[in-house]
Protein backbone atom coordinates (compact mmCIF):
# COMPACT_ATOMS: atom_id res chain seq x y z
CA UNK A 1 0.00 0.00 0.00
CA UNK A 2 1.55 3.07 -1.39
CA UNK A 3 -0.05 6.41 0.15
CA UNK A 4 -1.63 8.82 -2.09
CA UNK A 5 -0.37 12.29 -1.66
CA UNK A 6 -3.37 14.46 -1.24
CA UNK A 7 -2.93 17.95 -1.97
CA UNK A 8 -5.85 19.39 0.22
CA UNK A 9 -5.47 19.20 3.76
CA UNK A 10 -8.62 19.36 6.36
CA UNK A 11 -7.37 22.53 8.04
CA UNK A 12 -7.39 24.27 4.76
CA UNK A 13 -10.71 22.87 3.73
CA UNK A 14 -13.05 21.91 6.62
CA UNK A 15 -15.27 18.76 5.76
CA UNK A 16 -18.41 20.06 7.26
CA UNK A 17 -19.04 22.42 4.52
CA UNK A 18 -19.54 26.48 4.95
CA UNK A 19 -17.65 28.19 8.00
CA UNK A 20 -19.83 31.66 7.95
CA UNK A 21 -23.52 32.00 8.09
CA UNK A 22 -23.75 35.51 6.73
CA UNK A 23 -22.00 35.37 3.58
CA UNK A 24 -23.23 37.10 0.31
CA UNK A 25 -24.81 34.39 -0.96
CA UNK A 26 -26.64 34.67 2.40
CA UNK A 27 -27.79 38.05 1.43
CA UNK A 28 -28.06 37.30 -2.52
CA UNK A 29 -30.85 34.95 -0.56
CA UNK A 30 -32.35 37.80 1.18
CA UNK A 31 -32.83 40.05 -1.25
CA UNK A 32 -34.83 37.57 -3.59
CA UNK A 33 -36.55 36.65 -0.23
CA UNK A 34 -37.96 40.47 0.09
CA UNK A 35 -38.89 40.70 -3.88
CA UNK A 36 -41.12 37.97 -3.54
CA UNK A 37 -42.28 38.77 -0.32
CA UNK A 38 -42.94 42.61 -2.20
CA UNK A 39 -44.42 41.13 -4.76
CA UNK A 40 -46.87 38.80 -2.96
CA UNK A 41 -47.60 41.79 -0.57
CA UNK A 42 -48.30 43.43 -3.69
CA UNK A 43 -50.60 41.53 -5.44
CA UNK A 44 -52.17 39.52 -2.35
CA UNK A 45 -51.92 41.86 0.25
CA UNK A 46 -49.50 41.39 3.16
CA UNK A 47 -51.60 39.35 5.49
CA UNK A 48 -50.97 36.80 2.86
CA UNK A 49 -46.94 37.41 3.57
CA UNK A 50 -47.55 36.95 6.91
CA UNK A 51 -49.50 33.57 6.43
CA UNK A 52 -47.26 32.11 4.02
CA UNK A 53 -44.26 32.97 6.13
CA UNK A 54 -46.28 31.31 9.12
CA UNK A 55 -47.02 28.08 7.52
CA UNK A 56 -43.51 27.74 6.35
CA UNK A 57 -41.85 27.96 9.44
CA UNK A 58 -44.39 25.51 11.23
CA UNK A 59 -43.58 23.37 7.99
CA UNK A 60 -39.76 23.93 9.19
CA UNK A 61 -40.76 23.01 12.90
CA UNK A 62 -42.35 19.75 11.60
CA UNK A 63 -39.30 18.38 9.18
CA UNK A 64 -36.98 19.72 12.41
CA UNK A 65 -36.57 16.28 13.77
CA UNK A 66 -35.62 14.82 10.09
CA UNK A 67 -33.35 17.79 9.38
CA UNK A 68 -31.48 16.98 12.60
CA UNK A 69 -31.26 12.89 11.46
CA UNK A 70 -30.02 14.20 8.86
CA UNK A 71 -27.59 16.80 9.94
CA UNK A 72 -26.10 14.26 12.87
CA UNK A 73 -25.66 11.59 9.64
CA UNK A 74 -24.26 14.15 7.88
CA UNK A 75 -21.46 15.29 11.04
CA UNK A 76 -20.96 11.67 11.92
CA UNK A 77 -19.87 10.10 8.63
CA UNK A 78 -16.47 12.33 7.83
CA UNK A 79 -15.89 11.11 11.91
CA UNK A 80 -16.27 7.68 10.93
CA UNK A 81 -15.00 7.75 7.44
CA UNK A 82 -12.24 10.03 7.10
CA UNK A 83 -12.20 11.62 4.14
CA UNK A 84 -8.53 10.23 2.60
CA UNK A 85 -10.32 6.63 3.07
CA UNK A 86 -13.22 7.58 1.14
CA UNK A 87 -11.01 9.48 -1.66
CA UNK A 88 -8.21 6.54 -1.65
CA UNK A 89 -11.20 3.88 -2.64
CA UNK A 90 -12.61 5.93 -4.88
CA UNK A 91 -10.02 7.78 -6.69
CA UNK A 92 -7.86 4.33 -7.19
CA UNK A 93 -10.69 2.71 -9.01
CA UNK A 94 -11.10 3.28 -12.68
CA UNK A 95 -12.97 1.50 -15.70
CA UNK A 96 -16.45 0.45 -14.83
CA UNK A 97 -15.74 -1.06 -11.35
CA UNK A 98 -14.70 3.37 -10.68
CA UNK A 99 -17.96 3.93 -12.45
CA UNK A 100 -19.95 2.27 -9.91
CA UNK A 101 -18.00 3.55 -7.02
CA UNK A 102 -18.17 6.87 -8.07
CA UNK A 103 -22.13 6.25 -8.77
CA UNK A 104 -22.56 4.25 -4.99
CA UNK A 105 -20.49 7.59 -3.29
CA UNK A 106 -22.28 10.23 -4.72
CA UNK A 107 -25.92 8.86 -3.94
CA UNK A 108 -24.75 8.19 0.30
CA UNK A 109 -22.36 10.70 0.70
CA UNK A 110 -24.67 12.76 2.72
CA UNK A 111 -24.04 16.64 2.53
CA UNK A 112 -24.30 19.53 -0.04
CA UNK A 113 -21.96 21.11 -2.45
CA UNK A 114 -19.76 22.18 -0.28
CA UNK A 115 -19.18 19.11 0.99
CA UNK A 116 -19.51 17.67 -2.26
CA UNK A 117 -17.19 19.19 -4.51
CA UNK A 118 -14.16 19.27 -2.07
CA UNK A 119 -14.31 15.57 -1.86
CA UNK A 120 -15.01 15.45 -5.72
CA UNK A 121 -11.72 17.42 -6.11
CA UNK A 122 -9.72 15.32 -3.93
CA UNK A 123 -10.78 12.58 -6.35
CA UNK A 124 -8.81 13.97 -8.47
CA UNK A 125 -6.02 14.67 -6.38
CA UNK A 126 -5.65 11.10 -5.84
CA UNK A 127 -5.90 10.01 -9.33
CA UNK A 128 -9.59 9.45 -10.47
CA UNK A 129 -10.28 9.66 -14.11
CA UNK A 130 -12.96 12.39 -15.36
CA UNK A 131 -15.13 9.68 -15.91
CA UNK A 132 -15.19 8.72 -12.07
CA UNK A 133 -15.85 12.17 -11.63
CA UNK A 134 -18.55 12.92 -13.58
CA UNK A 135 -20.19 10.07 -12.78
CA UNK A 136 -19.75 11.23 -8.74
CA UNK A 137 -21.04 14.66 -8.94
CA UNK A 138 -24.29 13.25 -11.59
CA UNK A 139 -24.82 10.81 -9.34
CA UNK A 140 -25.05 13.23 -6.11
CA UNK A 141 -26.92 15.84 -8.40
CA UNK A 142 -29.64 12.97 -9.15
CA UNK A 143 -29.51 10.58 -6.57
CA UNK A 144 -28.31 12.31 -2.99
CA UNK A 145 -30.08 10.39 -1.00
CA UNK A 146 -30.15 12.70 1.93
CA UNK A 147 -31.38 15.42 0.26
CA UNK A 148 -34.22 13.12 -1.82
CA UNK A 149 -35.30 12.03 1.81
CA UNK A 150 -34.99 14.92 3.78
CA UNK A 151 -36.14 17.12 0.78
CA UNK A 152 -37.77 16.25 -1.70
CA UNK A 153 -39.81 13.49 -0.02
CA UNK A 154 -41.16 16.35 2.08
CA UNK A 155 -42.48 18.55 -0.77
CA UNK A 156 -43.55 15.56 -3.77
CA UNK A 157 -45.85 12.82 -3.97
CA UNK A 158 -43.57 9.33 -3.94
CA UNK A 159 -44.95 8.48 -6.35
CA UNK A 160 -43.21 11.08 -8.66
CA UNK A 161 -40.12 10.90 -6.51
CA UNK A 162 -39.89 6.77 -6.95
CA UNK A 163 -40.58 7.77 -10.78
CA UNK A 164 -38.07 10.02 -10.54
CA UNK A 165 -35.46 7.93 -9.04
CA UNK A 166 -35.72 5.27 -11.11
CA UNK A 167 -35.24 7.00 -14.19
CA UNK A 168 -32.72 8.52 -13.03
CA UNK A 169 -31.04 5.51 -11.68
CA UNK A 170 -28.58 4.46 -14.70
CA UNK A 171 -28.03 7.73 -15.55
CA UNK A 172 -24.56 8.44 -13.65
CA UNK A 173 -23.01 5.72 -14.85
CA UNK A 174 -24.08 6.80 -18.48
CA UNK A 175 -22.71 10.01 -17.97
CA UNK A 176 -19.66 8.40 -16.64
CA UNK A 177 -19.35 5.72 -19.40
CA UNK A 178 -19.88 7.89 -22.01
CA UNK A 179 -17.41 10.52 -20.69
CA UNK A 180 -14.59 7.81 -20.86
CA UNK A 181 -15.54 7.32 -24.40
CA UNK A 182 -16.37 11.09 -26.16
CA UNK A 183 -13.94 12.82 -24.09
CA UNK A 184 -9.88 12.97 -24.25
CA UNK B 1 -47.05 10.47 5.45
CA UNK B 2 -43.43 11.36 3.18
CA UNK B 3 -42.38 12.99 5.97
CA UNK B 4 -43.12 10.21 8.73
CA UNK B 5 -41.54 7.75 6.36
CA UNK B 6 -38.69 10.14 5.86
CA UNK B 7 -38.11 11.04 9.72
CA UNK B 8 -38.12 7.15 10.63
CA UNK B 9 -35.85 6.40 8.07
CA UNK B 10 -33.42 8.79 8.82
CA UNK B 11 -34.00 8.47 12.64
CA UNK B 12 -33.28 4.40 12.41
CA UNK B 13 -30.06 5.71 10.27
CA UNK B 14 -29.14 7.96 12.42
CA UNK B 15 -29.40 5.68 15.32
CA UNK B 16 -27.33 3.30 13.52
CA UNK B 17 -24.54 5.78 13.14
CA UNK B 18 -24.62 6.83 16.56
CA UNK B 19 -23.65 3.22 17.75
CA UNK B 20 -21.16 2.62 14.84
CA UNK B 21 -19.12 5.96 16.53
CA UNK B 22 -18.60 3.92 19.95
CA UNK B 23 -16.45 6.07 22.02
CA UNK B 24 -17.41 9.12 23.24
CA UNK B 25 -15.38 10.75 22.11
CA UNK B 26 -16.45 10.39 18.71
CA UNK B 27 -19.90 11.01 19.77
CA UNK B 28 -19.40 14.49 20.75
CA UNK B 29 -16.96 15.30 17.33
CA UNK B 30 -19.86 14.91 15.47
CA UNK B 31 -22.60 16.60 17.88
CA UNK B 32 -20.22 19.43 17.54
CA UNK B 33 -20.65 18.95 13.51
CA UNK B 34 -24.60 18.89 13.84
CA UNK B 35 -23.99 21.78 16.00
CA UNK B 36 -21.95 23.89 13.48
CA UNK B 37 -24.57 22.84 10.28
CA UNK B 38 -27.48 24.52 12.39
CA UNK B 39 -25.25 27.96 13.08
CA UNK B 40 -24.91 27.76 9.40
CA UNK B 41 -28.02 26.70 7.96
CA UNK B 42 -30.60 27.64 10.27
CA UNK B 43 -30.96 31.50 8.59
CA UNK B 44 -30.51 30.15 5.03
CA UNK B 45 -32.85 27.61 5.74
CA UNK B 46 -35.60 30.02 7.09
CA UNK B 47 -35.29 32.10 4.69
CA UNK B 48 -35.20 29.55 1.66
CA UNK B 49 -37.83 27.91 2.75
CA UNK B 50 -40.14 31.16 3.14
CA UNK B 51 -39.13 32.04 -0.17
CA UNK B 52 -39.92 29.23 -1.71
CA UNK B 53 -43.59 29.42 -0.40
CA UNK B 54 -43.58 33.00 -1.52
CA UNK B 55 -42.49 31.90 -5.44
CA UNK B 56 -45.28 29.29 -5.00
CA UNK B 57 -47.68 31.84 -4.22
CA UNK B 58 -46.69 34.13 -7.40
CA UNK B 59 -46.64 30.96 -10.05
CA UNK B 60 -49.09 31.99 -12.65
CA UNK B 61 -51.74 29.02 -12.82
CA UNK B 62 -52.84 29.97 -16.32
CA UNK B 63 -49.43 29.88 -17.85
CA UNK B 64 -48.39 27.04 -15.84
CA UNK B 65 -51.41 24.52 -17.31
CA UNK B 66 -50.19 26.56 -21.00
CA UNK B 67 -46.98 25.64 -21.07
CA UNK B 68 -46.29 22.92 -18.60
CA UNK B 69 -49.85 21.04 -18.78
CA UNK B 70 -51.47 17.71 -20.04
CA UNK B 71 -51.34 19.23 -23.60
CA UNK B 72 -47.31 20.31 -23.45
CA UNK B 73 -45.46 17.29 -24.14
CA UNK B 74 -42.18 17.13 -25.20
CA UNK B 75 -41.98 21.15 -25.10
CA UNK B 76 -43.45 21.23 -21.64
CA UNK B 77 -40.17 18.97 -20.90
CA UNK B 78 -37.97 21.15 -23.08
CA UNK B 79 -39.33 24.44 -20.93
CA UNK B 80 -38.69 22.55 -17.78
CA UNK B 81 -34.73 21.26 -18.37
CA UNK B 82 -34.56 25.52 -19.09
CA UNK B 83 -36.50 26.65 -16.25
CA UNK B 84 -34.09 24.22 -14.24
CA UNK B 85 -31.01 25.63 -15.17
CA UNK B 86 -32.54 28.87 -14.48
CA UNK B 87 -34.02 27.99 -10.89
CA UNK B 88 -31.41 29.14 -8.10
CA UNK B 89 -31.09 28.85 -4.18
CA UNK B 90 -30.81 25.55 -1.77
CA UNK B 91 -32.03 22.16 -1.72
CA UNK B 92 -35.55 22.42 -1.57
CA UNK B 93 -36.61 25.35 -3.50
CA UNK B 94 -36.92 23.56 -6.50
CA UNK B 95 -39.06 21.25 -4.86
CA UNK B 96 -41.56 23.65 -3.23
CA UNK B 97 -41.53 25.71 -7.34
CA UNK B 98 -42.08 22.04 -8.71
CA UNK B 99 -44.88 20.89 -5.83
CA UNK B 100 -46.71 24.26 -6.37
CA UNK B 101 -46.28 23.61 -10.40
CA UNK B 102 -47.82 20.60 -10.09
CA UNK B 103 -50.71 21.77 -7.92
CA UNK B 104 -51.53 24.59 -10.75
CA UNK B 105 -51.82 21.77 -13.35
CA UNK B 106 -47.88 21.07 -14.38
CA UNK B 107 -47.17 17.45 -15.39
CA UNK B 108 -44.91 14.68 -14.15
CA UNK B 109 -42.61 15.00 -16.94
CA UNK B 110 -42.09 18.29 -17.62
CA UNK B 111 -41.64 18.56 -13.70
CA UNK B 112 -39.24 15.46 -13.81
CA UNK B 113 -37.28 17.61 -16.39
CA UNK B 114 -37.21 20.31 -14.16
CA UNK B 115 -35.83 18.91 -11.33
CA UNK B 116 -33.43 16.69 -12.92
CA UNK B 117 -32.06 19.80 -15.10
CA UNK B 118 -31.70 21.71 -11.69
CA UNK B 119 -30.43 19.30 -10.00
CA UNK B 120 -27.47 18.82 -12.53
CA UNK B 121 -26.97 22.60 -13.87
CA UNK B 122 -28.73 24.97 -11.64
CA UNK B 123 -26.67 28.00 -12.65
CA UNK B 124 -25.73 29.43 -8.58
CA UNK B 125 -24.44 26.30 -7.67
CA UNK B 126 -22.36 25.31 -10.73
CA UNK B 127 -20.54 29.21 -10.63
CA UNK B 128 -20.60 29.28 -6.87
CA UNK B 129 -19.06 25.47 -6.03
CA UNK B 130 -18.32 23.44 -8.69
CA UNK B 131 -16.49 25.95 -10.18
CA UNK B 132 -14.09 26.67 -7.56
CA UNK B 133 -13.15 23.20 -6.51
CA UNK B 134 -12.94 21.29 -10.02
CA UNK B 135 -12.21 24.29 -12.34
CA UNK B 136 -14.06 25.45 -16.20
CA UNK B 137 -12.75 22.78 -18.26
CA UNK B 138 -13.65 19.76 -16.18
CA UNK B 139 -17.66 22.00 -16.08
CA UNK B 140 -17.18 21.79 -20.05
CA UNK B 141 -16.70 18.16 -19.92
CA UNK B 142 -19.29 17.42 -17.44
CA UNK B 143 -21.98 19.19 -19.44
CA UNK B 144 -20.95 17.80 -22.67
CA UNK B 145 -21.35 14.66 -21.86
CA UNK B 146 -24.92 15.24 -19.19
CA UNK B 147 -26.60 18.08 -21.21
CA UNK B 148 -28.79 15.64 -22.35
CA UNK B 149 -29.85 13.87 -19.04
CA UNK B 150 -33.31 16.11 -18.32
CA UNK B 151 -34.65 15.67 -21.95
CA UNK B 152 -34.05 11.44 -21.15
CA UNK B 153 -35.45 11.68 -17.66
CA UNK B 154 -38.65 13.66 -18.94
CA UNK B 155 -38.72 11.88 -22.15
CA UNK B 156 -38.84 8.52 -20.36
CA UNK B 157 -41.27 9.48 -17.80
CA UNK B 158 -43.70 11.13 -20.90
CA UNK B 159 -43.41 7.47 -22.34
CA UNK B 160 -44.53 6.47 -18.85
CA UNK B 161 -47.38 8.27 -18.22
Amino acid sequence: MTQVPLQDDAESDPPLGRQTSFDSSFFILLVIACAAASAVAWTKGPTRVLEIALSYLGFLAVLSPKVLCGFFIAAAVPVLIPRETMIRWVGRESGNRGLFAATAAGALVPGGPMMIFPIAAGFRAAGASVAVLVAFVVSWSLLGLNRTVIWEMSFLQIDFVLLRVLICLPLPFLAGWAAARVLR
Amino acid sequence: MNILIGTVVLAVLALWVWQKLETEANRSEAYAGVWRMIRMNLPRLVIALISAGLFAELLPEDTVRRYLGDTSGFQGVLLGSVLGVLTPGGAFVSFALAAGAMNAGATMPAMVAYLTSWALFAVTKVITEELAFLGPKFILKRVMVSWPIPLIAGGTALAFT
